[in-house]
C-alpha cells in the first residue's frame, strides 16, 4: 500500500520522500532568503502569539500571530515615553476632520447601528469624550451580538469592520485622559479584541494604535517577575514515558536548508507538500533574544486566546482569552491542572523544545475518521499514537508524514492537511498564518 | 482543522439530566419511555403549506381564505387579557437601555435606567414589542406608537412586532377582515408598506375543529390563525403546517420556539449555543419536538437570543441555550478582567466575592451551555406564570405577583439599579416596595417592560 503510493507521487513527479539530511546551502538553489523576498513569504497581517477559531475557514481556521520584534520597534530597553504625549501620538492617527472619517459601512449593517456609530464620530471630534464612549460600548455590544449569530464564517465583514469601529472609539476614549492606571492596559485589551474578531479598518489603523499603546505602557502595570524563570526548562519538563518516537525515515517530512521562495513555492506551497524549512528562523532578529521574559517583557499586556484541555475533543476542553502574562503564570511557571496551549496553523517555528508531529494528507480523511458533527467534522475521532485498530481499521495503512521540529526549524503545513502534535518538551512554538 | 468561535463546553449534560424532575403536577406527568408525545413524524408536518401563493411571491402575497359564508371565527381573549381590561388601573414600566431615546421611564435622555419607571404612555397600553433600538406599544384603542431611533404612530392597530429589519403591524380593515402590514422602521409608519397580506378571519377551514374555549388570541410574530409567523428575514412570511396546531411562537436570534395547543414545545433554526434543547449542538431545519419536555404540559415559551425558556401549567421553569451572562441562571465562569472593572464601579459587594473566589485558585465549575431543557427553581419555590427573554437576560412574573430577573445586566436591564449581571434569579424589589403586583413582562434585547397593578388589599 505504501510503496502503491509512493510510485504514484513518483510519476506526478511529487516524490514524497525527501532526504532526510538538509542540503547543502552552497548548492544555487538553496541560496539564503532575501529581505524582500522574506517579507513576501511572511506577509502577515498582524503579530502576535495567540490564536484565533475561524469556523469553517480552511486557510484561516486556526490563526496565531508571532510578536515580531525588528529592530525597528522600541523595545522595553529604551526610556519609557510618558503618558502625556499618548494622547497626541494617539490623536494623529486619525484623521483631522470628522469629514475626512470614512466609515463606509454597507447597507447591510442596521441602519440604527449605522445612525449610531455617526454619533460616536461626532461626539468623539467634539470632544465628548464620556458620551462617546457610552456610544462606543453600546456598537460593542451590539456589533458583538451579530458576531456570535451563526456561524463564523456567515457573520458578514462589515460587521466584523463595525466592531472594531467600536473598538478604535473606545480605545481612545479611554486614553483621552488615562484617570486610572489601568486604562491604557484596557485599551490595548480592547484593540487586542478588535484585531482578534474585528476586521480592518481605517487602513489597519487599530495596529498603528496598538503600537503606539505598547510602547506608551509603564512597566508598573506588568505583573512581578518570578526570579527563578530564568530557567525555564528545568522548572517544568513534559516528556512522556514513552521518549521520542522514531521517525521511519521513509515517512519522514523533507527538510531543506533556507531555499529561495521560488523553490518553496513551485515544489511545496503550489502543489501543498510539507516541508521543514532550516535556517529560515534565523533570519530573524526576535529569535536570537527570545526567552520568557523577553516574551513577557515585549507582549505581556496584550491578550490572546488560549485552549485550555490536552485535546479539544475533551469535555473539558474549553478556550478563553487571557493575556500572555496570564497564560504564562497559569501555565507555565505554575502547577495548572489543566493543560494550556497556544495552537498554530501552517508554519510551526519552534523557539523552545521539541514537538513529533505527524501529516496525513487530506487524501486520507476517510482513514482519519473525522467527527460527523459539524462542529467537529476537521477533527478525527482516532487516538493518533494509540488508535483502536478494530474501531478505526483504515487508519493503520494510511500514510503518512511524521518528524521531530526541534528549535529554530519551522515546518510548512499546507492547507487541509490533517495534523497531530505531541509535545515532547515543555515547549513554546509561534507560529503565523499567511494566505 | 475548523473549530467554533469561542465556545465552553462544560460537562452540562450530566448534570441537567440529574436536575430534569418530573413536576409536581396530579397528573400522570413524568419523564418516562411511553408517555404520551408525538415523536413521529406525524406532528411535525413538512412544510405543507395552504399558502402556496406565499412561496412564490413572499412580498406582496393577497393571501385570503374562502370562508364561504361562516360566521367569523371568535377571537377569544385570554385568561389574561380579560383580567387586564378589567385592571384598568394597571401602569406599565421599563427599564434597561434607551441610548436612542426610545421610550422608558422619564426619559431624560439618559442611556439606560437601572430602576423601574413608570412609562409617560398617552393612553392604556395592552402590548409592547421592544426592538434594539425603538419601541412599538399598542394601546386598547388600537393606536401603535413607535419610539426610539424612529417616531411615529398610527391607528387602527390591534397588534405590533417590533425588529431592527422589520416592522409588522395588525390591523383591522373594514369588517371582518385584518390585514397584516410591513416596513422598514425608519419609514415610520409612512408611505407605502413593504408588503401588505389580506387576512380574512373567516371560520376554519373545512375539516378543522373550531378553536377551542382555550385558544388564545395568538400574538406577532405568528400570525392570527396561526397558519404561518413572520420572519425579519426574507422570505418575511413564513407558513407552519396546520397539524402543528400552534399556540404561541417566539423568536431568537437564530432559532424559533414553537407552543402548541397540546402543550408541547418544538424547536428549531441554529442550535450552535444548545438553544434548541435537543442535547446536540447541531441545526434543525424543520420544527422537531422537545423530547425532553415529553409529558410535561407548556403554559407559555419565551426566546432570548441564544436562550429558550418555558413555563409549565403547574409553574415550573424549564431553560436551555447559551449561559454566557448568567441568563440561564446557572453558574458562570469567573468574570474576565473586563466584567470586573466595570462591575466594580457600581456593585462593590459582588466583586469581592469574585475576588475570593479566585483567591482560593481552584477554578469553580462553571456551565457555558445547556444543550437541553433544566428545570429551574425560584427562591421560596415560587411558581411561573409568565417568562419573557431579551438578548441575553431573562425575566419572569411569578404567581404572586413577584419579578425575578437574571442575566446580562450591563444596562440595567435587570432592574436591581445596578449594571451587574447575575446568574441567579432575584427579585426584582422595586414592585415589592411600592406595593405592585407584577401581571406581565415583556423584554426586549437590552430592556425589560412590565405591567403592575396595585397590590389588592386583603
Amino acid at each position: 500500500m505504501l510503496l502503491g503510493v509512493v510510485r504514484e507521487d513518483e510519476k506526478a513527479g511529487r516524490g514524497i520522500f525527501a532526504p532526510a539530511e538538509p542540503v547543502d546551502a552552497s548548492d544555487e538553489k538553496y541560496s539564503p532568503v532575501r529581505e524582500s523576498e522574506r517579507c513576501m513569504f511572511l506577509k502577515p497581517i498582524y503579530w502576535l502569539f495567540g490564536l484565533i477559531w475561524f469556523q469553517g475557514s480552511e486557510v484561516a481556521a486556526l490563526v496565531t500571530q508571532v510578536l515580531i520584534m525588528s529592530e525597528d520597534t522600541k523595545g522595553p530597553t529604551e526610556p519609557l515615553v510618558g503618558s502625556s504625549t499618548l494622547w497626541k501620538d494617539l490623536r494623529v492617527l486619525l484623521p483631522d476632520t470628522e469629514e475626512e472619517l470614512k466609515l463606509e459601512l454597507s447597507e447591510k449593517v442596521d441602519r440604527s447601528l449605522t445612525m449610531l456609530l455617526q454619533q460616536a464620530v461626532g461626539l468623539f471630534y467634539a470632544g465628548h469624550w464620556q458620551e462617546c464612549l457610552q456610544a462606543s460600548e453600546a456598537i460593542l455590544d451590539y456589533s458583538w451580538e451579530k458576531l456570535n449569530t451563526g456561524p463564523w464564517q456567515d457573520v458578514d465583514k462589515e460587521w466584523r469592520r463595525v466592531y472594531s469601529f467600536g473598538c478604535l472609539l473606545k480605545a481612545m476614549c479611554l486614553c483621552q485622559a488615562p484617570q486610572k492606571a489601568t486604562a491604557v492596559a484596557e485599551a490595548l485589551r480592547v484593540c487586542d479584541m478588535g484585531l482578534l474578531m474585528g476586521a480592518a479598518i481605517l487602513g489597519d489603523i487599530l495596529l498603528k494604535v496598538v503600537t503606539v499603546l505598547q510602547t506608551h505602557l509603564l512597566p508598573g502595570k506588568q505583573p512581578a517577575r518570578d526570579p527563578h524563570q530564568d530557567e525555564p526548562f528545568t522548572k517544568k519538563t513534559k516528556c512522556d514515558s514513552n521518549a521520542a518516537p522514531d521517525v521511519v525515515l521513509e515517512r519522514a517530512v523533507p527538510r531543506l536548508r533556507c531555499p529561495t521562495l521560488q523553490y518553496f513555492r513551485k515544489h511545496f506551497l503550489v502543489p501543498g507538500r510539507p516541508v521543514i524549512l532550516e535556517g529560515v528562523a534565523d533570519h530573524w532578529p526576535c529569535m536570537r533574544k527570545w526567552s520568557l521574559q523577553y516574551i513577557q517583557e515585549v507582549a505581556g499586556c496584550r491578550t490572546v486566546p488560549v485552549e485550555v484541555g490536552s485535546r479539544y475533543t475533551d469535555e473539558d476542553w474549553s478556550q478563553t482569552l487571557m493575556t500572555v502574562n496570564e497564560f504564562i503564570h497559569k501555565y507555565i511557571l505554575s502547577e495548572a491542572k489543566d493543560v494550556g496551549y497556544l495552537a498554530q496553523h501552517q508554519l510551526f517555528d519552534q523557539v523552545l523544545g521539541r514537538k513529533y508531529i505527524r501529516l496525513y494528507s487530506p487524501q486520507e480523511s476517510e482513514a482519519v475518521y473525522p467527527h460527523e458533527t459539524h462542529l467537529l467534522h476537521n477533527t478525527s475521532q482516532v487516538d493518533v499514537e494509540n488508535p483502536n485498530l478494530d474501531k478505526f481499521p483504515k487508519f493503520a495503512e494510511a500514510p503518512f508524514l511524521s518528524c521531530i521540529l526541534s528549535p529554530g526549524e519551522t515546518l510548512f503545513i499546507p492547507a487541509k492537511y490533517w495534523h497531530y502534535v505531541r509535545s515532547l518538551d515543555l515547549s513554546f512554538s509561534v507560529s503565523f498564518w499567511w494566505s | 482543522m475548523n473549530i467554533p468561535s469561542v465556545v465552553s463546553f462544560a460537562s452540562a449534560g450530566v448534570g441537567a439530566q440529574r436536575r430534569l424532575q418530573p413536576t409536581r403536577g396530579s397528573g400522570p406527568h413524568g419523564l418516562t419511555e411511553d408517555s404520551q408525545g408525538q415523536t413521529d413524524n406525524a406532528a411535525v408536518a413538512p412544510w405543507k403549506a395552504r399558502l402556496s401563493c406565499l412561496q412564490s411571491s413572499p412580498w406582496v402575497a393577497a393571501l385570503t381564505f374562502h370562508p364561504a359564508g361562516h360566521a367569523p371565527a371568535r377571537w377569544l381573549p385570554t385568561e389574561d387579557s380579560v383580567n387586564m381590561a378589567k385592571e384598568q388601573h394597571g401602569t406599565w414600566f421599563g427599564f434597561g437601555f434607551c441610548g436612542f431615546g426610545q421610550v422608558l421611564g422619564s426619559g431624560n435622555g439618559r442611556h439606560s435606567v437601572h430602576s423601574p419607571e413608570p412609562l409617560r404612555a398617552s393612553e392604556d397600553v395592552c402590548r409592547v414589542s421592544a426592538s434594539w433600538s425603538y419601541t412599538a406599544l399598542v394601546t386598547r384603542g388600537g393606536r401603535v406608537e413607535l419610539s426610539g431611533s424612529v417616531s411615529s404612530s398610527a391607528d387602527g392597530c390591534r397588534d405590533a412586532w417590533a425588529s431592527e429589519g422589520l416592522l409588522v403591524v395588525l390591523r383591522d380593515k373594514d369588517g371582518s377582515s385584518t390585514e397584516l402590514r410591513a416596513w422598514t422602521p425608519s419609514s415610520a409608519l409612512q408611505g407605502e408598506p413593504l408588503w401588505v397580506q389580506n387576512l380574512v378571519s373567516g371560520a376554519d377551514d373545512p375539516g378543522e375543529d373550531e378553536p377551542s374555549s382555550e385558544t388564545r388570541a395568538s400574538t406577532l410574530p405568528l400570525l392570527p390563525r396561526a397558519h404561518a409567523y413572520v420572519n425579519p428575514q426574507p422570505p418575511f412570511c413564513q407558513p407552519l403546517a396546520p397539524e402543528l396546531r400552534v399556540r404561541q411562537l417566539e423568536l431568537g436570534a437564530e432559532h424559533v420556539l414553537m407552543l402548541c395547543e397540546a402543550g408541547q414545545v418544538f424547536s428549531w433554526g441554529g442550535g450552535r449555543h444548545g438553544q434548541l434543547g435537543h442535547g446536540t449542538l447541531e441545526a434543525e431545519l424543520k420544527p422537531r419536538l422537545l423530547e425532553a419536555l415529553q409529558g410535561l404540559w407548556m403554559a407559555e415559551v419565551a426566546a432570548g437570543g441564544w436562550h429558550s425558556v418555558c413555563v409549565s401549567e403547574t409553574g415550573d421553569i424549564y431553560i436551555w441555550g447559551w449561559n454566557e451572562s448568567g441568563q440561564l441562571a446557572l453558574p458562570i465562569r469567573n468574570p474576565t478582567e473586563d466584567k470586573r472593572v466595570s462591575r466594580a464601579e457600581l456593585n462593590e459587594d459582588c466583586l469581592e466575592e469574585e475576588a475570593a473566589m479566585t483567591d482560593l485558585g481552584a477554578p469553580a465549575p462553571f456551565i457555558a451551555i445547556q444543550p437541553f431543557p433544566a428545570l429551574l427553581d425560584l427562591p421560596l419555590g415560587s411558581d411561573a406564570v409568565k417568562a419573557s427573554c431579551g438578548s441575553r437576560h431573562t425575566a419572569v412574573v411569578t404567581r404572586t405577583g413577584e419579578l425575578y430577573t437574571w442575566g446580562w445586566g450591563k444596562y440595567g436591564q435587570l432592574g436591581h439599579k445596578d449594571s451587574s449581571s447575575l446568574d441567579r434569579p432575584c427579585r426584582v424589589e422595586y414592585f415589592a416596595e411600592k406595593q405592585l403586583q407584577v401581571r406581565a413582562v415583556t423584554c426586549g434585547p437590552w430592556n425589560t417592560y412590565v405591567y403592575a397593578v396595585e397590590r389588592e388589599e386583603i
